[in-house]
């Protein structure tokens, strides 16, 4: 009896410690997200000061290329769109993991209860 | 994601300390600790962010009008030199982020470091207006472990007696 609760004890702080492992992942790469989000921000706010005649240039490997402020504009905005999708999806996600993570607190508590039981009774049999 | 604040705020529940249990004070403490942590690190980037715009901004200073066609030395590896002369002294490209660079006059680039050193700044004290607040709620969840700890180890005798 003892010996099925340890297992299932077992298997259930497996299965907390991976969703815990997953949410903190899926945090990071909020986190990591949220930071692109605030730098193209700040890009299009500086591409938005610029005159209609400015000259913007885009670093591709070693070399700056000359690019049309327009397009420049246009590209950021479609990747600010793109992250804030993502964050809507990470975060999304980070809800489930919670909530994965309560149940199996949850569960763990339970059996935890359960098991300290059973060696209460095992103890008074002895 | 969920948020600690002393003030009361829009869809925050307010949450009486001292009506919760050792353990649950104690992974609250942690996830205070956990994010003075945080400010601390982020106000040390911040700080040194500030320093890079303030040295880029200074920098500018060092570029005169008359020093068109000076030389200089362009450093093409941290070790290896090739001689140049100053060719445009009235713009100068910024990195602006996200690869994206962009051309200024010498007005416009101070102008632009300015603004980001203020925003920085900015940054910088709202962090550390947080931590302050944050730190006042860490010593409080504290200070009530510490009594109920106290309480406990009152009532401990009491049983075993």
């Amino acid at each position: 009896m003892s010996d099925d609760i340890q297992r299932k004890l077992q298997n259930e702080l497996d299965n907390f410690k991976k969703t815990q492992k997953e949410l903190q992942k899926t945090i990071q790469n909020r986190q990591q997200l949220d930071g692109q989000l605030n730098e193209n921000e700040l890009v299009k706010q500086e591409l938005d000061l610029l005159p209609s005649d400015g000259k913007v240039y885009k670093s591709v490997g070693p070399v700056l290329i000359k690019t049309e402020l327009v397009e420049a504009k246009h590209n950021v905005s479609k990747r600010i769109d793109y992250i804030n999708a993502e964050l809507k999806r990470v975060d999304n996600m980070i809800i489930t993991l919670e909530k994965n993570q309560d149940g199996h607190r949850e569960g763990l508590q339970k059996l935890q209860h359960q098991f300290q039981q059973a060696q209460v009774k095992a103890a008074l049999h002895a | 994601m969920a948020q600690i604040s002393a003030t009361e705020q829009k869809g925050m529940q307010q949450i009486d300390l001292t009506s919760l249990n050792i353990q649950q004070l104690s992974s609250l403490k942690q996830q205070l600790d956990q994010e003075l942590n945080l400010f601390q690190e982020s106000l040390g980037s911040l700080k040194m962010a500030q320093g890079k715009y303030q040295t880029s901004g200074e920098t500018l200073e060092k570029i005169v009008q008359d020093a068109e066609g000076q030389d200089m030395l362009v450093p093409l590896t941290g070790s290896m030199y090739v001689p140049g002369k100053l060719h445009d002294t009235k713009n100068v490209i910024i990195d602006v982020g996200t690869r994206y660079y962009v051309e200024k006059d010498i007005e416009g680039a101070k102008d632009y470091f300015n603004r980001k050193v203020k925003f920085v700044t900015e940054q910088m004290e709202k962090i550390q207006w947080l931590g302050m607040e944050k730190s006042k709620i860490r010593d409080a969840i504290i200070e009530i472990a510490e009594l109920k700890v106290q309480q406990q180890q009152q009532q401990q005798p009491q049983q075993q007696s």
